[in-house]
């Protein structure tokens, strides 16, 4: 079956942007083809300089190393660690050797320098997801995508974390890529892009 | 990645108190703990047995003849070797005026014990006793009724007490007696009037060698100076040939039962590993998205799972170890073996390394199909159902089945009866993956059942992620575990009943002189008239040589003996009869008329006949008393073996060896009701150098031992059923995790806790229903194999025992699978949700 058909989509670097768009319309399929989740069958796909077509599962998994962060919508934080821990395996895989340090400067960054050593079944909802956007950033990756970061969280937790989100993106100056159904963050990012039945049915700058 | 930072994350994802790898932990324990103890058991009695050769035999070569004792050319030949040590044993009445005991005598020279002491009560050391006094063994003392300084009647002597034997160092070459041993000086039986030309009593004449002489090159020698002497031979390498089997066979038995307790464990490893990294899925496709790829994903949980393996191998090992002493200790009284703790490190890294293996066999296909979870599976509920990455199996459970293969045959020491075992340990696995998916088949054709609940039943069998597969691996082998032990058990018990036989005479009386048989019935008639004696002469021979007249195989150039010859070897009892034996049917030839005088004939056992291809007309010639004496074989005659009495392999015509210094053996059967102390008291009175036997004590003591083996069988096989219970506990805890879903959704829709209950019970009834049969084959088949091959016993299973062992197993099943889905039951629906 084809999930998505003759999507056309430059995202120049630095930029923010918002994929739209009712479920089964291919938001997910999208982001999992352009953050190396899962291979597309066939069209053209260069990823921070890399050609994502060519690469099989393991290669593509090593090109997001430090290229590609990643914040999902329920979190998924390893319950087994840390929040540290969390933060610098990532980094870890990438093979740096400043893991550890980064991880407690990026946690502090997002506001939980104090949350160091507590698992995730110790922090609330807010402050995994805070961990997940510092787990996501802190290996500098010039790409980033966040899939519904907001949806299981309250309002006011879900618009803190949004500042968090942009904020530490402004400071990096990563691409920002985030599914949502929220027009209201939508529209603080600089371009929205909606898809129907695996094609883009529009593709606007935010004024 | 390299392995440092797989080793970073796998340790800080590992929990410190391995949640979810503890079935893992919990089924190598048992298996490595099983091997490790059999391993460290089984070295510390052969390491005992091979260190003590010389002080079990008492020498380093020992000479056995019935009868006689070495002449002086056989003692000067075997004096040229070192110091000799000659000696009798036989059967004695050991009396005081108020009871009679048989017991068996051991009369020793000065220069007893050449190697090891003889400690007596008290703790001194002493040799041969002094004339006149005797050392009695603690029962014989006991049965006596009589302790140090007081006096009791051998034969025709009185003899002191000089003390109770504590320890007597060659008590277990000495074999089994049916009396206790009481130790006097050499011319004590000869002056008892036990040992004349005729009675039945045994030379045991020891060597301590002065120099470094090979022992079988002496008994060549001595075999090679004196031929057709009929010597018995025992060095100091197989001083207790006896001990050695026993031990060989409980230790291959005790292999087995570890090796099968590991690959129930094995099942109850993959179904640990599988539950364990199915539980990490979101973690896996966590990594992954992190940059993880599947290789990293291999190495973080091989090492964790590794990790659970060595810690949980390791503790085997300790356990293993720390229970030895207490098995050497229940095992003291019937084995020499050290009882301090052994550290066997060949047994304890046989036992490790079989556990790692069988770990590394059944944990390699969770683990290639973990590095498969797809990252996806985080962003989306259904992803595409996982590729089955046998290749990468393939490899390391190729390599562990051949190590383990390996370690099984090298280590053993019957390489086929372990290849067997294994092979069909392989063959089980086989059939019960098959009826998995024959189940999950069938369930899935099956036509929907009206019943809601069945339906569902039938539906958790089939559905995709069903775990039916490991369930019947695991319930079957479960179930098979108890199907064996109760078969096992009952057969022993079969064998133990049918060793005491219904009809067995009161007494068997030893050496009674020939010319004293009338005096002899007469007393037994006087005490009861009713009473049936049965009264056979008794004389020992050696076969030298056997078969065709012109062309006589001599027994002694044979390299080994036909299978099944065993009356072939040393000397065996023989009698004369004129009229054929009780219970004895002739199949071959004719029976010699009465008072033949004709040519010497023989009656021979079939089965000996056809284990040495002997014809009715072939030659036996035989040594008696040390002169060669030949017979014609004029017929095959069949024995019943099973019958209490006497039964002979070799019946002589009476003008073939009647004329040889010989006594008579009897058996008397007492009408019901007739006390037997009277005539035992009499009995012993009136023939002081005959053994009267009373069967009824020895019968009991002769089933406490059977009982004792019967239960150390038992107790080892209960490591393999604690491994099935294990095995168990943990596929049924593995079901429920994948049920718990359908459990809170159900419950949501309003599902009672009865209609959740009959849910479960139906689902397990059925599963447990189809491996019922199943596993009532498998079951008796291995113990079949047990006790018929390994142990050869007769195959006396009690089946209604079995069936309801079975039915208690089933219900054992169904027990842990509603207990495991108890606490789902009480969860709120609503908690239950959001933690999902």
């Amino acid at each position: 079956m084809e999930i998505l058909r003759g999507i056309d989509l430059i995202v120049p670097q630095g930029e923010t942007l918002a994929l739209l768009g009712p479920s089964g319309s291919g938001k997910i399929s999208l982001m999992a083809v352009l953050s190396g989740l899962e291979r597309a069958s066939s069209g053209a796909l260069s990823v921070a300089g890399e050609d994502f077509i060519v690469l099989d599962e393991d290669a593509l998994a090593r090109a997001r190393r430090g290229r590609i962060g990643i914040v999902l919508q329920a979190f998924h934080l390893l319950p087994t660690m840390t929040a540290q821990e969390n933060v610098a395996t990532p980094m870890e895989l990438a093979g740096k050797g400043d893991a550890w340090e980064r991880a407690a400067a990026e946690l502090d960054a997002v506001g939980l320098g104090h949350r160091l050593t507590h698992y995730p079944t110790q922090l609330s909802g807010g402050e995994q997801q805070r961990v997940a956007i510092a787990r996501a950033i802190a290996p500098r990756p010039p790409l980033i995508f966040a899939d519904e970061p907001t949806g299981n969280l309250d309002h006011t937790t879900g618009e803190s974390i949004i500042d968090v989100l942009f904020t530490r993106r402004a400071e990096t100056g990563a691409t920002l890529i985030i599914i949502t159904h929220d027009e209201h963050l939508a529209a603080r990012c600089d371009r929205i892009v909606t898809l129907g039945d695996g094609l883009i049915v529009s593709d606007r700058k935010v004024g | 990645m390299p392995w440092s930072t797989a080793w970073r994350i796998a340790r800080r994802d590992l929990n410190g108190r391995f949640q979810g790898l503890r079935l893992l932990l919990v089924c190598l324990f048992l298996g490595v703990s099983a091997l490790a103890a059999i391993g460290s058991l089984t070295s510390a009695i052969r390491g005992e047995l091979g260190q003590q050769g010389q002080v079990l035999l008492g020498g380093d070569l020992e000479v056995e003849v019935w009868q006689r004792a070495l002449n002086e050319e056989e003692l000067a030949f075997l004096e040229q070797y070192g110091t000799v040590s000659p000696g009798y044993r036989l059967q004695a009445m050991a009396t005081t005026p108020e009871v009679a005991v048989p017991v068996e005598l051991k009369a020793v020279d000065t220069n007893y014990p050449m190697y090891g002491a003889l400690t007596l009560d008290g703790g001194s050391t002493f040799g041969a006793p002094p004339p006149g006094q005797a050392f009695l063994a603690p029962g014989a003392a006991e049965r006596l009724g009589i302790g140090p300084g007081e006096k009791f009647t051998l034969g025709t002597v009185e003899l002191m007490v000089a003390g109770i034997i504590e320890d007597e160092p060659d008590r277990l070459s000495e074999g089994f007696a049916l009396g206790q041993t009481v130790i006097v000086a050499l011319d004590t039986p000869e002056r008892a009037g036990l040992v004349v030309p005729g009675s039945m009593f045994q030379s045991k004449t020891r060597v301590a060698f002065a120099g470094g002489d090979d022992p079988r090159d002496v008994q060549d020698a001595m075999e090679k100076a004196f031929p057709g002497s009929g010597y018995d031979f025992r060095t100091r390498d197989r001083a207790s040939p006896g001990a050695e089997r026993f031990v060989g066979r409980m230790g291959e038995f005790l292999t087995l039962v570890g090796l099968a307790a590991l690959v129930i464990a094995g099942i109850g490893i993959g179904g640990g590993v599988n539950s364990y990294l199915e539980a990490r899925r979101k973690s896996i496709a966590t990594l992954k998205i992190l940059g993880a790829t599947s290789g990293d994903i291999t190495r973080i949980y091989a090492l964790q799972i590794g990790i659970a393996a060595l810690v949980g191998a390791g503790i085997g090992v300790l356990a293993g170890v720390s229970v030895t002493p207490i098995l050497a200790r229940s095992l003291g009284e019937l084995l020499p073996v050290n009882t301090d703790l052994v550290f066997d490190l060949l047994a304890l890294l046989r036992a490790a390394a079989f556990g790692l293996l069988v770990a590394l066999v059944f944990a390699a296909p969770p683990l290639a199909r973990a590095r498969e979870f797809p990252a996806m599976a985080l962003m989306r509920a259904g992803v595409s159902p996982l590729r089955r990455e046998w290749r990468l199996a393939a490899l390391p459970v190729a390599g562990g089945l051949i190590g383990i293969a390996a370690l099984a045959l090298v280590g053993s020491p019957d390489p086929l009866l372990s290849a067997g075992f294994l092979a069909g340990a392989a063959v089980l696995l086989g059939v019960l993956a098959l009826l998995g998916w024959a189940i999950r088949k069938a369930a899935a054709k099956a036509p929907r059942p009206a019943n809601p609940i069945v339906r569902a039943a039938l539906a958790n069998m089939h559905r995709p992620g069903a775990a039916t597969g490991a369930l019947v691996t695991a319930l079957g082998f479960g179930l098979a575990a108890f199907v064996l032990l109760a078969a096992i058990q009952t057969s022993l018990d079969g064998n133990i009943q049918r060793s005491v036989p219904e009809r067995a005479p009161d007494f068997f009386v030893l050496d009674v002189p020939k010319g004293s048989l009338e005096e002899f019935r007469s007393l037994v008639a006087s005490v009861s008239p009713e009473a049936e004696i049965t009264a056979v002469p008794t004389m020992r021979a050696a076969v030298l040589a056997f078969g065709p007249e012109d062309s006589m195989q001599v027994v002694a150039e044979l390299e080994e003996l036909p299978e099944g010859a065993w009356a072939l070897n040393g000397e065996r009892g023989i009698t004369y009869s004129e009229t054929v034996p009780d219970g004895n049917v002739i199949v071959e030839g004719k029976w010699w008329g009465a008072n033949h005088s004709g040519e010497p004939l023989v009656s021979i056992d079939e089965d000996l006949a056809a284990a040495a291809d002997l014809k009715v007309g072939d030659m036996i010639t035989i040594s008696l008393l040390g002169v060669e004496r030949s017979a014609r074989i004029a017929n095959l005659r069949r024995i019943d073996w099973e019958s209490l009495g006497f039964n002979n392999v070799f019946v002589f015509s009476p003008n073939a060896v009647a004329d040889a210094p010989h006594n008579l053996a009897a058996t008397i059967d007492l009408p019901e009701g007739v006390g037997t102390g009277g005539l035992l008291r009499d009995l012993v009175s009136a023939f002081p150098s005959s053994s009267v036997i009373e069967v009824g004590p020895i019968l009991t003591e002769a089933r406490a031992i059977l009982d004792q083996v019967g239960l150390a069988i038992l107790a080892a096989a209960s490591v393999a059923v604690l491994a099935g219970i294990a095995v168990l506990l943990g596929a049924i805890a593995a079901a429920r995790a994948s049920r718990t879903y359908d459990t809170v959704i159900l419950r949501v829709l309003g599902a009672s806790t009865r209609q959740l209950l009959a849910l479960q019970f139906a689902e397990f009834g059925i599963l447990a229903l189809v491996l019922a049969g199943v596993s009532l084959l498998m079951g008796t088949g291995l113990a079949w194999l047990v006790i018929t091959q390994l142990f050869e016993f007769d195959w006396l299973p009690d089946w209604s025992r079995i069936l309801a062992v079975l039915g208690g197993g089933l219900v054992l099943v169904l027990g842990f699978a509603l207990a495991a889905s108890l606490p789902l039951l009480r969860a709120r629906p609503a908690q239950t949700l959001r933690s999902l």
